[in-house]
């Protein structure tokens, strides 16, 4: 009659995952296991089409023991569950949204792997659900958390990471259900048994041993090693930059050359923290180190072809696709527009025709579709002839702008770090903007020159607004790189956010275009 | 056929006297109505009722047939309805099922002429209420499909023992009262894993084996005037009494007394398990099941029985009732017996609970806590329930707070390979390229096709019903100004599309696009057979296809087009847009589900690679450091398998595209990054297993020429 009696009587199961990924394959291991246990079981599941890739949960109660038939319940209650086994990280996220998991009752059991869902994919930036912030969440929502990845796991043992979570569910003894229990569910099933019960064990393991299990994260790609013409040079550079340029300097060299590393150094130079700078102005120099060195290794159809005819690429290829001792076929798919299949050649000779070409293709260029076999000869061949236009790159058409594109920036992060080290901060994260090939490319450069001049714009109106005018063009070039960022829809606003905000500060009112843009 | 073999659970379908089933809701049902004499079985399938219709089809030919009992996968819910046409006039037992509300309004017509003609023999429809969390659909009930054709309802509480035992009250119901009636169960407890205690299956009389051989025929059962004003009034002075008598003396519904005097609790029996769980919440019940709160479980909610209620409200001041759904019918018609009865007590519902959405614990918790507070339990003090209120919301809110950020929405969309995607990316590109043609209205329609909706293509503007799609945009065609494109599946197509939509438009002349796409399978609902699929559900071929059905009702102008290829996909589209030819055309998008697809090859392959043979298999990649993570590939694809990773450089802060081991190698998103112009990044990966010599001699032979021409070889330059 009290409420505190069920608690021991029934031990609540919820099971999210994403549709398609085999969440119904748990719940029916565990309906079987604490069949085979002799306990009574319910358990339910939500078919359809939330199946195809959309959330989902199975839902099992199992009553620990006595000979009466309990009332079972179809849904969990709200801050009364036992148990959330989570087959993918960010559904814990969403149960806790829901109400659904306890700190004082649920025990959390999870696999850290993330299925990013749509919208954290179609984002021109990062929208990815952060996984510290998500692990912590999950901590201290939980009255246990046992997180791990499951699939990291299964992938090394070539078993199921639904089987490892089961292991796991049966580790933490949360259920009134044995393991041998478990082991028998699996062998009844009758399907990858063995495999299964690898995987099982693994997961029994982990949640027995540690509280929280977890699979190291992925070491951070070690550092590459400098020239040794440029190994002074590097080494001269303040700490916090260090670590950039040495990966910057050895990606140029392997661009270029060393010349042109030198004209990247030479570039970074004004930018470089004094001794004992402040940290924004440190973060600065990185922020340009970065994506300096990122763009001035833009992705022309000579680095393209270098990228995809090295050696290297192929025995990746083979591992990844798991080919063993089978033969490998790789096609490559690539369609250079008019501006690639030029931008390679001498600006000299290509400008007049490329003047031309803009006027008469506005909108997108001609493109020259074609499917490469990279592991025939002739289609190998193809693509290293293209490597071979190397030297003329310096003087091509394509480097010229891109050049001058670099310098409007860098000119414009200088002139404003000049006013205002927050502001020269935030115009040089502009530069992340520039990214993609053809239309794509071509549409994120303009993105990135309108976001330079509109913040240039704002400055000049707020020249006697101070300090607060400075503050609202660093908040308004934020803002106008994270709308980019978004994707098409958030650049559908960039030109309404500039427009109001200049409205406001040509009306003298800086706090009133401060406002809006903190959003 | 199906997403599922349901061999196990076929074999306990044959299960005798005493022997104990294991299993989902949907299979004790179908038990029950082999353990009730049904000489025929039909429906359209739909979440959640499908695999009613997949068991049965996979016991067809061991179980149904030698029983002569006839099955059949109707090619609409109205087909389906129609089918209790044989219960009219012969003593034969039937069942048809299908997902509702939806099925029931396209089964209406013959519903109704079902209900108003009367049945002799027992006829069950057992509805899938597709309601609430996880429903597919528009959010309606069924509740009001009963009471306007008159057909009784059953909603009963949630155990595979109590289903396997309505089922069979149903057939007694229907031939007491001469109606069909309903049979309604709600999503989650189609799937509820459970044990039934079997009977033995009842060898139905009438069957394939024994048929009737001879008509019957009565004017007093065919609906038209004068009789139809006989049988409405025989609905109301003979039907409903009788149905209403059988109820009670049945004991359909079940009055638990409790020790409470002056409240109590009325519910739909489907309800049950939830208000039993709230009450236990709040300590008012043990997991058994034991309240002092009286309550009234309603497991036929149509007709109610006044007498039963008169008898429940008698003395008691304050009554909930837990009702789904609007209108209120249950809590009106309470309130107005008690008020006939001159009842001093006070009835509650919707205004303690919610006009709208599925009565789930926290929603059924929250009213009952209230409940308590109008009418006070006298064996809990309100301090003790509303503590225990409290400390299930501080969980909650304790738990909310230490999220950081909201967690993206994870909407439905195209499985791995789908066929589908394609099609909608080439629309979206013609949306962004050709303005002039692609940015135009598109009619949506129901299926895996609704997904396109969804992100990351937002495509089509409206959906009306399934097949409904080219006859929604009837009126926007002539009004919008340029050509408007409706897109509906091969299951709508067959189920609606090809009259409501197809011939009307022909018939209209309706100058617009129809993209047909032709999956091969209702894959919506979890691959069934069509009649363009080449076989029925009893795998006997048909030899129906969509081309000569669009012939036949005067389409001329049909393309059809492998769904994957999206050059020629876009080059047919622009065509259709900018045509001279006036009239429908339609545009076939062909492309087998890849579900089913993939069910049948991955076998096929695993017994290949283990005989030696040799194998392609082809998967797709993405160069990491070629990649430069602007995403545009995914705004145009959403495949599961294109996905995101850290680029290897870690001066690229944002993550990089990456195709994962779950790929299976449809190249849509090559074709994408190629009809887009979007990168060079993506890479087709054909994997010879078990190559021929010859194979492997000219791999090696390429191999060697290309290491020597690779950078660190002696370069010819």
């Amino acid at each position: 009659m009290s409420g505190e009696r069920s608690e021991e009587a029934i031990v609540s199961i919820l099971i999210p995952a994403v549709g398609g990924q085999g969440g119904g394959v748990l719940s029916e291991w565990i309906v079987e296991a604490a069949l085979a246990e002799g306990v009574r079981v319910h358990g339910t599941s939500i078919p359809g089409v939330a199946q195809r890739t959309g959330s989902t949960t199975y839902y099992v109660e199992i009553a620990a023991g006595g000979d009466e038939e309990p009332v079972f319940s179809l849904y969990p209650v709200p801050g009364a569950l036992d148990v959330l086994l989570a087959a993918e990280f960010l559904e814990v996220g969403r149960m806790i949204e829901q109400g659904l998991v306890a700190p004082g009752r649920t025990t959390v059991i999870a696999s850290t792997h993330r299925l990013y869902s749509i919208h954290e994919k179609i984002a021109t930036g990062r929208a990815i659900y952060p996984q510290d912030a998500l692990r912590e969440a999950a901590r201290r929502a939980s009255r246990r958390l046992i997180a791990f990845d499951a699939l990291a796991l299964a992938r090394e043992h070539a078993t199921e990471a639904n089987a490892v979570l089961l292991g796991a569910l049966a580790g933490s003894g949360v259920v009134p259900v044995g393991e041998a229990a478990f082991r028998t569910a699996i062998e009844r099933k009758g399907v990858a048994v063995e495999a299964n019960l690898r995987g099982f064990e693994l997961g029994l393991g982990l949640a027995r041993g540690a509280g929280e299990g977890s699979v190291p994260a992925a070491p951070r790609p070690s550092l590459p090693a400098v020239p040794a013409a440029l190994q002074a040079e590097v080494a001269a550079l303040p700490e916090a930059v260090r670590e950039i340029a040495t990966r910057a300097v050895a990606r140029l060299v392997d661009y270029q050359d060393v010349a042109y590393a030198r004209r990247y150094l030479a570039r970074l130079r004004p930018f470089l923290p004094a001794a004992g700078a402040p940290p924004e102005r440190v973060e600065l120099a990185r922020v340009v180190g970065r994506h300096l060195a990122l763009w001035m290794t833009y992705e022309d159809a000579v680095r393209v072809a270098e990228l995809k005819t090295r050696p290297d690429r192929f025995q990746r290829i083979r591992a990844e696709a798991r080919a063993g001792d089978g033969v490998v076929v790789v096609t490559e798919y690539l369609k250079p527009d008019l501006d690639e299949i030029w931008g390679v050649l001498p600006d000299r000779l290509v400008r007049p025709l490329a003047r031309w070409a803009e006027r008469r293709w506005p909108h997108g260029r001609p493109t020259l579709g074609q499917h490469i076999r990279s592991t025939t000869v002739t289609g190998y061949l193809r693509l290293r002839m293209l490597t071979w236009l190397k030297p003329l790159r310096p003087v091509s058409f394509r480097a010229r702008e891109e050049h001058e594109r670099m310098e409007r920036w860098l000119a414009a992060v200088a002139r404003c770090a000049a006013l205002d080290t927050g502001l020269g901060l935030e115009v040089a994260r502009a530069g992340q903007l520039v990214k993609g090939y053809g239309d794509v490319r071509r549409r994120m450069t303009a993105m990135h020159e309108v976001v330079l001049a509109d913040v240039l714009r704002a400055i000049d109106a707020a020249r006697t607004q101070g300090e607060e005018g400075l503050r609202v063009a660093t908040a308004l070039a934020a803002r106008l790189r994270l709308l980019v960022l978004q994707g098409p829809e958030g650049e559908a606003q960039v030109a309404a956010t500039t427009a109001a905000t200049l409205a406001r500060l040509e009306a003298g009112d800086a706090a009133g275009a401060l406002a809006p843009l903190a959003g | 056929m199906g997403e599922r073999s349901f061999t196990e659970d076929v074999k306990q379908l044959g299960y005798g006297h005493g022997q104990v089933l294991h299993g989902e809701g949907i299979l004790a049902i179908t038990k029950a109505l082999l353990q009730s004499g049904v000489s025929y079985v039909g429906g359209y399938p739909g979440s959640p009722i499908s695999h009613l219709l997949d068991v049965m089809a996979d016991a067809n030919d061991t179980l149904l047939e030698p029983m002569g009992i006839y099955y059949e996968l109707s090619g609409s819910e109205a087909a389906a309805a129609a089918l209790l046409g044989a219960s009219i006039n012969y003593p034969v037992r039937g069942a048809v099922t299908w997902k509702s509300v939806v099925g029931t309004n396209v089964a209406s017509d013959a519903l109704s002429h079902v209900a108003s003609a009367g049945v002799v023999g027992g006829a069950l429809v057992v509805i899938g209420e597709d309601y609430g969390e996880g429903a597919s659909i528009l959010q309606e009930r069924t509740h009001s499909a009963a009471l306007k054709s008159s057909i009784p309802l059953l909603d009963p509480r949630n155990s595979l023992q109590s289903f396997a035992r309505f089922v069979e009250e149903g057939f007694g119901l229907s031939e007491a009262c001469n109606e069909p009636v309903f049979f309604s169960i709600r999503i989650r407890a189609c799937h509820m894993r459970g044990t039934l205690r079997c009977k033995d299956n009842v060898r139905p009389q009438v069957s394939m084996l024994t048929p009737l051989g001879a008509p019957s025929f009565s004017l007093e059962r065919i609906n038209l005037p004068p009789f139809t004003y006989q049988m409405e009034a025989k609905k109301f002075t003979e039907r409903l009494p009788a149905a209403r008598r059988y109820i009670v003396e049945r004991g359909l519904n079940e009055h638990h007394p409790g020790s409470e005097r002056e409240i109590g609790i009325v519910m739909q029996g489907g309800l049950w398990n939830t208000v039993l769980r709230g009450l236990h919440a709040l300590g008012l019940a043990d997991a058994y099941g034991r309240t002092p709160v009286p309550l009234l479980v309603l497991n036929a909610i149509h007709p109610l029985v006044p007498e039963e209620l008169v008898a429940f409200l008698a003395r008691k001041r304050h009554v909930l009732v837990v009702e789904e759904g609007m209108p209120n019918y249950l809590e009106r018609e309470l309130k107005a017996v008690a008020h006939e009865a001159r009842l001093d007590v006070e009835i509650h519902g919707k205004e303690l609970l919610s006009p709208h959405g599925e009565y789930v614990p926290a929603l059924v918790v929250g009213g009952l806590r209230r409940f308590f507070a109008v009418g006070p339990p006298s064996c809990r003090s309100h301090a003790a329930i509303e503590d225990a209120y409290a400390a299930l919301t501080a969980e909650q809110e304790r738990a909310r707070a230490a999220l950081p950020q909201p967690v993206a929405k994870r909407p439905p969309s195209f499985c791995t390979g789908c066929p589908e995607r394609p099609l909608f990316s080439a629309l979206k590109i013609l949306r962004a390229k050709a303005p002039e043609l692609g940015d135009t209205h598109v009619a949506a329609d129901i299926g895996c096709t609704t997904f396109s909706t969804q992100a990351p293509f937002n495509v089509g503007n409206t959906v009306l019903g399934y097949g409904m799609g080219l006859a929604s945009a009837g009126a926007v065609a002539p009004l919008f100004g340029k050509r408007v494109i409706s897109v509906m599946g091969d299951g709508g197509f067959w189920h609606n599309g090809l009259t409501n939509g197809v011939a009307s438009a022909v018939y209209n002349r309706q100058d617009s696009v129809l993209v047909v796409v032709d999956n091969g399978y209702t894959s919506a609902t979890g691959q069934h057979h069509n009649p363009s699929t080449g076989t029925n559900a009893r795998n006997e071929p048909t030899g129906m296809t969509i081309p000569q059905a669009l012939r036949g009702v005067g389409v001329r102008w049909i393309r059809t087009v492998d769904s994957y290829d999206i050059p020629r996909m876009l080059a047919t589209l622009r065509e259709a847009l900018t045509t001279r030819f006036a009239g429908l055309k339609v545009v076939i998008a062909s492309g087998e589900c890849q579900l089913e697809r993939q069910r049948r090859i991955r076998p096929a392959t695993r017994r290949a690679l283990a005989a030696g043979e040799t194998v392609v298999q082809p998967r797709f990649g993405v160069d990491p450091d070629v990649c430069t993570g602007d995403h545009s590939c995914m705004r145009l694809n959403g495949c599961p398998s294109l996905t995101l990773r850290e680029s290897p450089d870690p001066l690229r802060e944002d993550p990089i595209a990456h195709v994962d081991e779950s790929c299976v190698g449809c190249g849509v998103c090559g074709e994408v990054a190629h009809a887009a112009v979007l990168c060079p990044s993506f890479y087709q990966v054909e994997v010879v297993r078990n190559p021929g010599r010859w194979t492997r001699w000219l791999a090696g032979l390429r191999a060697g020429v290309i290491r020597f021409l690779a950078p660190g070889s002696p370069t010819p330059a």
